[in-house]
């Protein structure tokens, strides 16, 4: 693929060529339907950034389910055939690709950008990886799988989040321009190229998407890869490109124009501002409905009854709460010692629905999280366990406030056993959020 | 060698260049061998000069002591880690700037402005003796010579601690049962790498390669550019997590800055200007047979050294003694988590509470000698980084610092034959210096590490109060107990080892706990003896099992 735009493209160059421009053209532009009733299924009117970002988040799929390799199998046995029957109709009247290949090139460099501007976003807003809520600062280290660890510790630090977010943003901005796309794509392969290990270290769920992007990324370098080589390894003279489109119509200049505008407009400044709007008042890992007023903490469990069994603090009773957390929005999560099935899902999904926002309990165990809705006039919360696992859980709690620090609640549990529990707000102090005040050079006592 | 060649003076014919419109466009070139420099340019390179080799070299006494002192023949790794990583720049006037180190980059900016004097003291002299030169061409390469080599040799000792993954341990199974707020961001940062080891060795073979790129003149841009990347990022996570090494990891980005000065333009000129470019590299002709012996043979040796003998030893150290976690084997029948069944204190008997300040909540013996209990009362925190290069396994303090929520971490001794656990608190008011040959941006950890004033009093204080430390243990029972220095893999063995066990303190103030054990197949484990605060306690363990959502690494250091 490295022809260096001579007058002369050898017979195997442009048979490799016929099938990367194929392969690539399949890869970047979408043709499936699928993609189309997505467009047709948004609500314009009130365009939200995940609905961007689903649509840059592309990749084409002829197999439904979790991506796979398999779909580039089936890509390359679509560009052979196509190379086969291109050849053969051309039967080498073709003297060179000079104009496709730049047009392909063109193609996947912003289908790459937008790729890469859409995941930059959501990370320069930091709204990919939030701070942890405080059931997940309450959580035992254990309790969490390895991806849910990678965003926690990316979420605890909204500032270098932000860094990477612009490194992918301004790689995205440098694909969009011609000469400057190839230091973006060595940009795109450092950072994609870690974004890939990580995904296979932490067991993250883009191992193939964060590939594809890869494998275009490489491409769009593969144009300048042996001049590159050649001035930097070699140290030879080297000759620049020297190709630029012709454009023999009105019409092409003013659809170049047209498509370029259109891009940038849509997923890098109305998506800027829309995650950037997003950010403030529409997260999407947590739900934004607020819970009970003044209730955000974390609380003992201090007197816990089933029936009419009192049941003493216990870490290892099946059934007991230890303590309770209660979030800034409607959710409340009780660690007990009762097994959770876990929500494994390590793909990001963009809900705009509170009750789809399940971040705070995927790939997290000790803790069961319910959203609850809020009876002011009769004092009853009505708990619904958020794990798809335990659709069926429902709680009616009532509850009293006796003093500030102390909530009564009493109703029926999952099982519909009555219960009966007093919690207490315990003054917790973190230690990430101590040491993040005052520094680790002064000593502690915590 | 005082030739000078230039490789490519010579140009390729410029292609015919192929337009899109048919326009041709005039082919320019960069010009070839710059054979008279500006003075401007003297005057940088000048400064440059001198500012490059004095943050090339050691400037702390401490590490020509500690390199005269290696035993070439009984090595630890550390000892080619220490040669590797080194404080620098010039610190005769110490290492502030109107009282403040900034941030640690205080020394950074003493160099430049001694530099920046000494370079205009260089042009004056040169000047008026009309012996200034035309160019630096050689001298320029040999000043790349050294940051190449510089960086390159730093960077695999910090790479190799990664490629054979000992600097971030996975966590014991006292951190796995901590709450993540209990922690500080340092701590969850590092851990987040200690959980992935195969992704440790991903981040250690980009660092290693990027290293032995820049051994060689034609893959130094290529080794630049991935230290640049690699490290830059660093930089960012050391701010961001306040790690504490951002002095370190800056210095690597701003010794690949200076290696892609030469390189910048010419990418901008080929790629974002489409020029011709002819690269211009000076390397000088090696004439003397001695001068072409000297620079294979010095070029072998750091190779070897530095890649083969270092990995050798890095193994080692994986394999039988990672120097962040203890390394001695834990009593088998006892290692696990356990629920703390019952707990009396004098005589006293305490149910469980979780907001109790006395009973122990749950307790751990990890897989090495250590036993770890948490008890809801707040207690001083070692707030470092944990790391260093502690020999003694009660010195490893990975598993306990920026550790919080009442976790203790209690090193043992077992006489195994008296069933018999005499347990030193790993947490010390005053920790170890750490990482001496580093230097300023060493360790990254507390001000207690320094030897600050106020810590030599509290240190003298501290050893003044004579402790019954040497009797706590009797000598019959060290017969039982053995030599920790010989319980380790023989494999491992070194004279570094050797030495700080014979240099060990003896009367070091620190939390006691002697507990008879007793256990049949450790699923029930019975502690009797007394506390740090000279209680008799009572405490019966049982064991649980304690499902983690982690999931384990099929890599695991250490031999237990």
């Amino acid at each position: 693929m490295n022809a260096q735009h001579t007058n002369q493209w050898k017979g195997y160059e442009k048979i490799a060529f016929r099938f990367f421009f194929i392969y690539f053209l399949v890869q970047a532009v979408p043709f499936d339907w699928g993609y189309y009733k997505q467009v047709f299924a948004i609500n314009w009117a009130h365009l939200k950034y995940g609905d961007i970002f689903q649509l840059a988040h592309y990749m084409p799929q002829f197999i439904s389910g979790a991506q796979s390799f398999a779909g580039w199998g089936m890509v390359a046995a679509i560009a052979a055939i196509g190379a086969i029957i291109w050849t053969v109709v051309d039967s080498n009247r073709t003297v060179t690709y000079n104009n496709l290949y730049y047009w392909i090139r063109a193609i996947v460099r912003y289908r790459l950008a937008i790729g890469v501007i859409a995941y930059g976003f959501i990370k320069v807003f930091p709204l990919q990886s939030p701070y942890p809520s405080l059931s997940n600062l309450n959580t035992n280290y254990g309790d969490f799988t390895r991806w849910k660890l990678f965003s926690i510790s990316l979420g605890i630090v909204p500032g270098y989040e932000s860094f990477l977010g612009l490194v992918e943003v301004v790689a995205g901005l440098l694909l969009l321009y011609r000469k400057t796309a190839s230091v973006g794509a060595v940009v795109i392969l450092l950072f994609t190229g870690n974004v890939f290990m990580s995904n296979i270290a932490y067991e993250g769920g883009e191992v193939v998407y964060s590939l594809y992007l890869i494998v275009l990324a490489l491409f769009v370098l593969s144009w300048d890869l042996q001049r590159i080589v050649t001035l930097l390894v070699l140290q030879k003279p080297t000759t620049p490109n020297r190709f630029r489109p012709v454009f023999t119509a009105k019409w092409q200049v003013y659809a170049r124009f047209g498509l370029k505008v259109f891009a940038v407009f849509f997923f890098v400044l109305l998506y800027s501002f829309k995650t950037a709007t997003g950010y403030k008042h529409d997260p999407y890992q947590f739900p934004v409905t607020k819970g009970l007023p003044k209730t955000a903490g974390i609380y003992n469990v201090s007197y816990f009854r089933i029936n009419a069994d009192t049941i003493a603090y216990s870490r290892f009773d099946p059934v007991r709460w230890q303590d309770v957390v209660f979030e800034e929005w409607n959710t409340i999560s009780i660690r007990s010692n009762r097994p959770v099935h876990i929500d494994s899902n390590n793909v990001e999904r963009i809900n705009a629905a509170d009750a789809d926002k399940t971040y705070e309990l995927e790939g997290a165990i000790g803790r069961h999280y319910y959203s609850y809705t809020v009876d002011t006039v009769n004092q009853l919360l009505t708990l619904q366990n958020k794990n798809k696992f335990y659709k069926d859980e429902q709680l009616q709690l009532h509850y009293t406030r006796p003093n500030d620090s102390t909530i009564q609640l009493y109703g029926v549990n999952e099982n519909r056993d009555s219960v009966f529990a007093t919690v207490q707000r315990i003054n917790k102090k973190y230690l990430l959020k101590e040491v993040e005040r005052a520094g680790r050079s002064k000593s502690l006592k915590l | 060698m005082s030739l000078v060649q230039d490789t490519y003076i010579e140009t390729a014919p410029p292609a015919t260049p192929v337009n899109g419109n048919g326009k041709t466009q005039a082919a320019s070139t960069t010009t070839p061998v710059a054979s008279v420099w500006t003075s401007t340019q003297k005057i940088l390179f000048r400064i440059a000069f001198i500012f490059f080799i004095s943050i090339a070299i050691p400037n702390s006494a401490e590490w020509y002591k500690l390199f005269l002192h290696i035993d070439w023949t009984n090595l630890h790794y550390r000892d080619l880690y220490d040669i590797a990583r080194f404080g620098s720049g010039i610190n005769l006037f110490g290492n502030k700037l109107f009282g403040s180190t900034l941030l640690g980059y205080a020394n950074w900016i003493i160099t430049l402005i001694l530099a920046t004097a000494g370079g205009f003291i260089w042009t004056w002299i040169v000047n008026r003796r009309k012996t200034a030169r035309a160019e630096y061409n050689l001298l320029y390469y040999w000043l790349r010579v050294v940051v190449r080599y510089r960086a390159g040799i730093g960077i695999i000792g910090f790479g190799f601690t990664k490629l054979l993954p000992v600097q971030m341990p996975y966590p014991s199974w006292g951190v796995l049962n901590t709450n993540v707020g209990d922690m500080t961001a340092q701590k969850l940062y590092w851990l987040s790498i200690g959980i992935v080891p195969w992704y440790q060795i991903f981040a250690g073979v980009v660092e290693v390669a990027a290293g032995s790129l820049l051994f060689f003149r034609r893959t130094t841009t290529i080794g630049s550019i991935l230290l640049f990347g690699a490290l830059g990022d660093i930089v960012y996570v050391n701010f961001a997590y306040d790690g504490g090494v951002h002095v370190y990891s800056s210095y690597f980005v701003l010794l690949a800055a200076f290696l892609l000065v030469q390189d910048v333009p010419k990418i901008y000129n080929l790629l974002i200007l489409e020029r011709n470019t002819v690269p211009v590299n000076f390397y000088p002709v090696f004439n003397a047979k001695w001068q072409r012996f000297a620079r294979v043979g010095l070029k072998a040796a750091t190779i070897f050294i530095f890649l083969v003998v270092l990995f050798y030893l890095q193994l080692v150290n994986f394999l039988y003694d990672p120097y962040k976690q203890p390394s001695v084997a834990g009593i088998k029948q006892l290692r696990g988590n356990y629920a703390v069944t019952e707990f009396r204190i004098n005589n006293k008997s305490i149910a469980y509470n979780p907001l109790d300040t006395v009973r122990w909540q749950e307790a751990t013996f990890e897989k090495w000698s250590s036993l770890t209990f948490r008890i809801n009362k707040p207690t001083a925190l070692d707030l470092s980084n944990g790391g260093g290069d502690p020999q003694r396994d009660i010195n490893r303090t990975f598993e306990l610092t920026g550790v919080g929520g009442g976790q203790r971490v209690f090193h043992y001794y077992a006489d195994t034959v008296n069933n018999v656990l005499y347990l030193e608190d790993k947490y010390k008011d005053i920790p170890d210096r750490r990482n001496r040959a580093a230097g300023v941006g060493g360790d990254g950890g507390t001000d207690q590490n320094l030897n600050s004033d106020r810590n030599k009093k509290k240190e003298a204080k501290t050893t003044k109060q004579k402790d019954t430390a040497d009797k706590f243990i009797p000598k019959e029972a060290w017969k039982n107990i053995g030599n920790e220095v010989a319980m380790i893999d023989h494999r491992a063995a070194s004279t570094r080892r050797d030495r700080e066990f014979a240099e060990a303190p003896k009367n070091e103030k620190r939390n006691r706990m002697l507990l008879h054990y007793e256990t049949t197949d450790g699923s029930r484990v019975i502690l009797t003896g007394v506390n740090e605060n000279k209680d008799s306690i009572y405490v019966v363990l049982d064991r649980i099992n304690r499902p983690y959502a982690l999931s384990e690494s099929s890599l695991q250091a250490g031999k237990y």
